[in-house]
């Protein structure tokens, strides 16, 4: 509806600033403004008005500076008008046929308006930039009176409290500001359908928004640190509290004791773990207090609703991974805690693989589903340890099953399923960890390292190794924070193949254990300098998050966008890009 | 015209038929007299004779005879002396014995009326039995009375396991099933329309259900190798039948939201594969604790999507029989499990999910009862196959 979608591409910003400041897009082109305004004075109608602006539209095409005026039939504060900086008079008129059209949409009536002469002037210097043409380099000079409320569809009510806030504060121009941000709020209440997200993004982790597709978000700006924080920060908590239990495994295992590993390692990562899932738990907790949109269109990502199960899992990990010195013997009650959020969690997304509409397993399938496997393996063997009987089984039972399910269907590859990537990326090594925290899990169970386990051990090491012999093809992709998430099961692995160590003792299994503990060291420690590193001196650790800012509904003038958004003016590129846009 | 083929609308591949219309009532197709009929009022009357009634009975009214059937197994189950003695077996036992071999009568009798009217049917309408037995849907239940005997032979209360009659039963009512399934089976790889990712829906698991009881009564008799053979069919095509109906391809939506009752037969297969290696292997070992867990969670998965269900539940119809077994089959399991580990935990489970089953049972005989015109059939909904084949033909 073209409601819908004019309402999508134009979050409002509210400044206070003169039109003179906002180069190329009020001041440029007076007469075309003019024009505008005296078309849109004769008929005040909505359609008149978007064929106004669509004419104005083409004659801009030549190579001036892009300005895109498209109103959105909501927000009373929020359209477009190259308002060009002129007499008051002039100014009078805009804000006549601005308020005409509002009454329009209002009362479906002609009426010429009563004129709040405030309310006018407030109007006409408020416009906004709708969408990010890369043509325009344009600097939004924002008062520093004015809270910017771009990213206001995104906050939960807290939003609206800080609103109330500023109101308080004497920032002017609230009561549109507070409507539109509702009917914004209102529109984005529900998130976008499964569907929406394989149309507008793509890439291995379905995290680039595709050419054609626009943001609702701001893509020039550094948007707030918490909507840019990812529910795949807790990846870092995995990477770091598997290491955790793995020198925990080297320090107790008396096969790997000529290496003579003080507990000190285990203590040190175990004490860093925790602290790092305080605080990575702490910081997405208020993501969820104060931006809960961001949070459901997570949640409803394909990909990274698998992560929502890492917090978990991490738990699971630091339980396991313990230090003796700590706590010799954990209570089950501890295992009842962590386990019983997996399992609802697990009851949702198990349930929709088999009954869902929209999200059945043979399109939504992906690497990641494999990290809901793992917490049900982990969980099995974390009751085993503890000594629980009958928990352990159930979960590793759940666990098989869907593992079976979800393992064939990801070797199928099928042609329906799209977010399996064409090449390989560092969420392949996601295949390892299943296998080899269930036969630690199966060993557990049984009491020993039977067969069944053996089975799944060599199942792991088989995966490993397909992907080791081809770690040249994992170059060239950039680094994000989820390599964490991917980086564990070579952790994982390790670890499994001490237990085996412990099972079958010979050279060759403790010089396989020895070097796999090395590779996985090595890793990790590389990883942790490729994050301080992108923290701290490059500072793109916490890029902006497309995938959360993806429309609802496809936007109609992707023809449009598709030519605004290829970089280069070239005619081939635009018609290329345009027919495209026009394919999707 | 509007051909009425009731609900097998959206991608039935078999039926070359253009138009379709939504009934308003389907079932495994039955539809009501609102819906438009123009075709031959011999195979289809709004008032309907007796004798068209009789024949408009198809496969799936046998949910009914695998209710009981199963209901008498489980009553039998609770009332061995191997069950704890918990409230339950106390109160179980306290009901006279021959309530149970009422209970075993009806059952029986059901049966054998259900059984009498598909044969007149077979004989008068042969030509929908066929077209029935094509239907991806439909020839899944033609297992249906095999397995109603099957579990009436383990629930007998006159015949010992190790008597001769015992062992001809089983052979007499295992030859059908291994008949069906070398068909069904063979259909699912070899044959081009009715491939499985084609013609996977929740009642394929029905004959899957077939092998696993087979197995167990072999296993009860005696048998190893026969009740092992059946198992590992069975299990087989579970495993292919499973990950094929998670996936969930596009071809295999084809179950329409009247039959939605027969979700619960996830819950009924890796029950009755618990079962049934439970009597071979004599133990209720890892195995069948794992498969009784993987029933417990899909139970409480579909349990708790109640939305799914929501349209089926708006009027009564033969397809509310299908929660019935699948309730049983696992408080059966649920007992045998509680048999095994002794326990408060698995004793509470036995004793809920066996109530559970018991009302729900108990619930539907109560509907059929008052609504009887529902439950009856109204038309035959494989008859107009036959028709559109000679009319495509």
């Amino acid at each position: 509806m073209e409601k819908n979608e004019l309402q999508v591409e134009t979050p409002s910003v509210l400044k206070q600033s003169s039109c003179q400041n906002i180069r190329g897009f009020d001041c440029v082109d007076c007469e075309n403004g003019n024009d505008h305004s005296r078309l849109g004075n004769a008929t005040s109608d909505k359609e008149s008005k978007k064929e106004s602006v669509a004419s104005s539209e083409n004659t801009k095409l030549d190579g001036q500076d892009i300005v895109i005026s498209i109103p959105p039939m909501t927000s009373l504060s929020a359209f477009s008008l190259s308002l060009p900086s002129s007499p008051s008079g002039l100014h009078i008129g805009q804000t006549k046929l601005v308020v005409q059209q509002e009454k329009c949409r209002n009362t479906n009536q002609n009426n010429p308006a009563n004129l709040n002469p405030q309310v006018a002037r407030q109007k006409q210097f408020r416009s906004q930039p709708i969408l990010v043409a890369e043509g325009t380099k344009r600097k939004l000079v924002r008062s520093e009176t004015m809270r910017d409320s771009r990213f206001d569809p995104f906050k939960t009510w807290l939003g609206k409290l800080e609103r109330q806030i500023s109101n308080l504060r004497g920032m002017p121009t609230e009561e549109e500001d507070l409507e539109a941000g509702e009917t914004k709020r209102h529109e984005t209440e529900e998130a976008p359908g499964v569907d929406r997200y394989f149309d507008a993004l793509e890439g291995p982790e379905l995290d680039t928004l595709r050419a054609t597709e626009v943001s609702v978000l701001p893509e020039d700006e550094k948007w707030p640190f918490l909507l840019r924080f990812p529910v795949n920060a807790f990846g870092m908590c995995l990477g770091v509290s598997s290491q955790a239990i793995l020198w925990k495994t080297l320090d107790t295992s008396p096969v790997m004791s000529f290496l003579h590993i003080s507990p000190m390692p285990n203590l040190i990562l175990w004490w860093a773990s925790l602290v790092l899932m305080v605080f990575v738990s702490f910081l997405y907790l208020l993501k969820i207090v104060f931006y809960f949109e961001a949070v459901k269109r997570e949640y409803h990502h394909p990909v990274r609703a698998n992560f929502f199960f890492a917090p978990w899992i991490a738990c699971l990990f630091l339980s396991l991974g313990v230090p003796p010195s700590i706590a010799a013997n954990l209570q089950p009650i501890i295992w009842y805690i962590l386990m019983a959020p997996l399992f609802l969690f697990e009851l949702k997304i198990y349930g929709q693989w088999m009954s869902g509409g929209q999200r059945r397993l043979s399109k939504v399938a992906n690497p990641s589903n494999q990290l809901s496997i793992i917490g049900n393996f982990i969980g099995a063997l974390l009751g085993a340890n503890m000594g629980l009987k009958e928990g352990p089984i159930f979960f590793f039972a759940v666990g098989l099953a869907h593992y079976m399910v979800l393992f064939v269907t990801l070797y199928q590859r099928l042609p329906t399923n799209a977010t399996l990537p064409k090449e390989l990326h560092p969420v392949f090594f996601l295949f390892v960890a299943p296998p080899s925290v269930a036969c630690m899990a199966w060993a557990k169970i049984q009491g020993d390292f039977d067969h069944g386990a053996k089975i799944l051990y060599f199942i792991a090491l088989f995966l490993y190794m397909s992907l080791a012999v081809r770690v040249n093809f994992f170059r060239g992709f950039r680094f994000s924070l989820s390599w964490w998430a991917y980086t564990f099961p070579m952790t994982g692995a390790s670890i499994a193949t001490i237990k085996y160590t412990m099972a079958v003792t010979n050279i060759f299994t403790r010089s396989l254990s020895l070097c796999l503990c090395a590779i996985s060291t090595l890793t990790i420690s590389t990883l942790l300098v490729y994050t301080i590193i992108h923290a701290f001196v490059l500072r793109d650790l916490f890029p902006n998050d497309i995938s959360i800012a993806i429309t609802k509904k496809k936007p109609k003038f992707s023809k449009m966008l598709a030519h605004f958004r290829s970089s280069s003016s070239d005619r081939k590129d635009i018609d290329s890009s345009i027919s495209k846009g026009l394919e999707i | 015209m509007a051909p009425n083929h009731g609900p097998f609308t959206k991608t039935n591949h078999q039926i070359p038929i253009s138009t379709r219309h939504q009934p308003t009532i389907s079932t495994t197709g039955v539809s009501t007299g609102t819906s438009t009929r123009t075709r031959d009022s011999n195979i289809v009357s709004a008032s309907g004779t007796d004798l068209s009634i009789l024949t408009q009975f198809h496969a799936g009214y046998f949910r009914i005879s695998l209710a009981l059937c199963s209901q008498a197994l489980l009553w039998k189950t609770l009332a061995e002396p191997t069950t704890d003695a918990h409230a339950l077996s106390g109160i179980v036992r306290t009901i006279p014995s021959f309530a149970f071999i009422l209970l075993w009568l009806i059952a029986l009798l059901t049966l054998l009326l259900l059984c009498s009217l598909y044969m007149i049917r077979c004989f008068l309408r042969f030509r929908n039995v066929r077209a029935e037995l094509a239907h991806h849907v439909g020839m899944n239940y033609l297992f249906a009375p095999w397995i109603s005997f099957l579990l009436l032979l383990q629930s007998t209360p006159f015949l010992r396991p190790s008597s001769q009659l015992y062992r001809v039963l089983w052979c007499a009512f295992s030859v059908p099933i291994i008949a069906l399934d070398v068909k069904i089976y063979g259909h699912w790889f070899t044959q081009g329309k009715k491939f499985l990712s084609m013609v996977a829906n929740p009642t394929s698991q029905i004959t899957v259900i077939g092998n696993l009881v087979g197995a167990r009564a072999a296993a009860k008799m005696g048998w190893r190798e026969s009740a092992v053979c059946m198992f590992s069919l069975g299990i087989t095509h579970y495993l292919v039948l499973f990950v094929t109906l998670y996936q969930r391809f596009l071809g295999s939506d084809s179950l329409p939201a009247m039959l939605r009752p027969v979700f619960f037969l996830f819950i009924a297969a890796p029950s009755m594969a618990s079962l049934a290696w439970d009597s071979i292997s004599s133990s209720f070992d890892i195995s069948c604790k794992m498969l009784f867990f993987l029933s417990l969670f899909l139970f409480v998965s579909l349990v708790t999507r109640p939305a799914l269900f929501k349209r089926s539940m708006r009027r009564f119809s033969i397809a509310w029989w299908a929660y019935s077994f699948p309730l049983t089959v696992l408080a059966l399991a649920a007992t045998a499990y509680a048999q095994d580990v002794k326990g408060v935990m698995p004793n509470v489970l036995m004793l809920v999910l066996s109530v559970l089953s018991v009302v729900v049972t108990i619930a539907l005989m109560v509907f059929t009862a008052f609504k009887t015109h529902d439950i009856l059939p109204h038309d035959d909904p494989f008859a107009c196959y036959s028709i559109v084949r000679h009319i495509s033909t």
